[in-house]
């Protein structure tokens, strides 16, 4: 067994008067694993994870964890680590307190309780302001005492809420980065909501989109990046162009990455796909290109390509965009 | 720190403390000045003065009162009174706030207008009401079986009344402190293994505190110079020092020592206050050392 728990949650519904914030979620978290609940704001994310660590009562549906049915257990004896998006650190309280706050009310004392609360201040880097008030510390200070004060009772559960959002990019970045570490060295399960796409794909082991109480698909964020199902998943993550499909209520998916574009006349690599188009707008990001096109048909088009080579397009230039097929997928038209 | 000072010393921070540099809109402080200076500075160097020299030059009206038992009597009664209104406004007017701030908007405003109403109302029709319910063939006692329970002009009576009046002044600064407490903390303390009556006690209570400490000292201040609801709905035991001064002024119209039972009651309720200021560092509570 690793050192985190899995988590089960099994047809949770939850309904408030006449909205459905959750509708019958099923989502298994192997214990050790990082799983981000990705979603817009009111596609249930956050009242999924409030049903987890028991703030909000399910209409219907299970939560366990470890195999142990946890739907009726009040949050204070669920032993699961969070952290809000609000820091929600005790004002009255210095930062050593706050983080002794868990550990006291587990009767953790002397030098036991000494020794965990500077570890866990350490994990954070936060040694030296042990003996600050919250509102002396800066917001991502803040949060790393949030984080030790979840994570010094040791739980098999750590989870989050958009713990990362009030902080500003720079910040964000370097938090990320420090949770992935403290993901891998701690072991415990990891349950993070957010809904930033791009926080999703490159801090999760597996995500779980959401979309109007519902699970729209889970996966690793490979799975999630390169075959979406629907076209709410490949719209979501990531940049991707949509061009019709064969068959009715389908549309094809196309990474700007995976797109050429050539001048007029080039002769287009062997069982290309192709659209005439005119080039609208190219910036120069350093490590390539972002061209955008126009089609025939009046529908825009992006294009990353490299910033060298034989062929760089010019707007104004009359062009074809073109991709392998393989790189293409074709999803359900759900919008 | 004066600003002609601030602008002499060209180093100095860009943070001025002291007087603000006035222009001409300065001006519009002066009607409240006026007035402060006509209704409270004056009359009050007068009370000051006249204590020492009515009848006549020296100290006989503060020698008068510190040799008589009777007086430091309704010394010490007004001070216990206005601290048992104060415990027990605290102890009505906590919950009632803290409900406030979990009712709904219309049920807010419900419960904002059951205090405020009184507030609305003339003291002396409030306090002649009491009277009128609390006598032995008032409405309570007529309620109640058996003998009549004596809750006029005795010390139940003063207190039913004072808190009465005093309710809104202790629920309005508690409401306005509690408001501003982020009930989420209590979530969190709840998620880090808190059961949700020890985060109240912990978490909530302690922020509460300057709320609480603010309510207190508006009560306990105001309830010193009540004078009509004691005089009303008290007995002879329950004299407070407003009714001593109104009868030495009115009644036996020994003004030199009205005047000075005014300023001892001035002099002791500053003590007092000082006092509280060094034992309770509201700043420490309020959780800022900024």
């Amino acid at each position: 067994m690793s050192d985190g728990g899995s988590v089960d949650v099994r047809g949770v519904v939850k309904r408030y008067r006449d909205t459905l914030a959750l509708d019958d979620v099923t989502l298994h978290v192997p214990g050790g694993e990082f799983v981000t609940l990705l979603g817009a704001s009111g596609s249930g994310k956050s009242t999924l994870l409030g049903v987890i660590a028991g703030f909000t009562e399910p209409t219907s549906g299970s939560v366990a964890v470890d195999g142990r049915d946890i739907t009726k257990v009040p949050p204070y004896r669920r032993g699961l680590g969070m952290v809000f998006q609000h820091y929600a650190l005790f004002p009255h309280m210095t930062v050593w307190d706050n983080v002794a706050f868990p550990l006291r009310r587990r009767r953790v004392r002397g030098d036991e309780l000494r020794t965990r609360v500077e570890q866990a201040l350490e994990v954070v880097g936060l040694g030296a302001l042990a003996k600050r008030l919250p509102a002396q510390l800066s917001g991502g200070q803040q949060q790393r005492v949030a984080l030790a004060r979840a994570i010094v009772f040791r739980p098999r559960v750590l989870l989050m809420d958009e713990p990362l959002s009030a902080l500003d990019k720079r910040l964000r970045e370097q938090l990320q980065l420090e949770m992935k570490r403290l993901h891998r060295e701690l072991g415990i399960t990891f349950v993070f909501v957010t809904h930033d796409q791009e926080e999703a794909l490159t801090m999760s082991d597996r995500i779980a989109l959401l979309r109007d109480g519902r699970i729209v698909q889970a996966g690793t964020p490979e799975e999630l990046y390169e075959r979406p199902s629907s076209r709410y998943t490949a719209e979501f993550l990531g940049e991707s162009n949509l061009f019709p499909g064969r068959d009715a209520g389908t549309v094809l998916v196309v990474r700007p990455e995976h797109l050429g574009v050539l001048p007029q006349g080039e002769s287009l690599p062997q069982d290309h796909e192709a659209y005439d188009c005119d080039v609208r707008e190219v910036v120069y990001l350093g490590s390539g290109l972002r061209v955008e096109v126009e089609l025939r048909s009046g529908q825009r088009v992006v294009a990353r390509t490299a910033a060298r080579g034989p062929h760089v397009p010019k707007p104004g230039d009359s062009a074809i965009v073109h991709w392998h097929p393989e790189t293409s997928v074709v999803v359900s038209d759900d919008e | 720190m004066t600003a002609e000072a601030a602008t002499a010393e060209p180093a100095a921070p860009a943070v001025r403390r002291g007087l603000p540099r006035l222009d001409r809109w300065g001006l519009l402080v002066l009607p409240l000045v006026g007035f402060l200076l006509a209704v409270l500075v004056w009359p009050l160097t007068a009370v000051l003065l006249r204590s020492f020299t009515d009848p006549e030059p020296g100290v006989e009206n503060y020698l008068a009162f510190f040799h008589s038992p009777v007086y430091l009597d309704v010394l010490v009664n007004t001070f216990v009174t206005a601290g048992l209104v104060t415990l027990v406004t605290l102890l009505l007017g906590f919950p009632y706030s803290y409900l406030m701030t979990l009712a709904s908007p219309f049920w807010r405003g419900v419960l904002m207008l059951a205090v405020l109403v009184p507030f609305w109302t003339s003291l002396l029709v409030r306090t002649f009401a009491w009277v009128l319910i609390l006598r032995d063939t008032g409405v309570v006692n007529e309620l109640l079986p058996g003998p009549p329970v004596p809750l006029l002009r005795n010390l139940p009576g003063v207190l039913i009344g004072m808190v009465q009046v005093m309710l809104p002044f202790a629920v309005l600064p508690m409401y306005a402190a509690m408001r501003g407490i982020d009930r989420r903390l209590l979530q969190a303390a709840e998620g880090l293994g808190a059961r949700p009556a020890f985060a109240f006690w912990r978490i909530y209570a302690p922020l509460a505190v300057p709320g609480v400490a603010a309510s207190a000292l508006l009560v306990f201040v105001s309830s010193l110079g009540f004078y009509v609801t004691p005089a009303l709905l008290g007995g002879p035991k329950n004299i407070m020092i407003g009714e001593l001064i109104v009868q030495q002024l009115s009644g036996v119209l020994r003004w030199g020592f009205a005047s000075a039972l005014a300023v001892i009651l001035l002099v002791v309720t500053g003590g007092l206050l000082m006092l509280m200021s060094r034992l309770v560092d509201l700043r420490r509570l309020l959780g800022g050392a900024r």
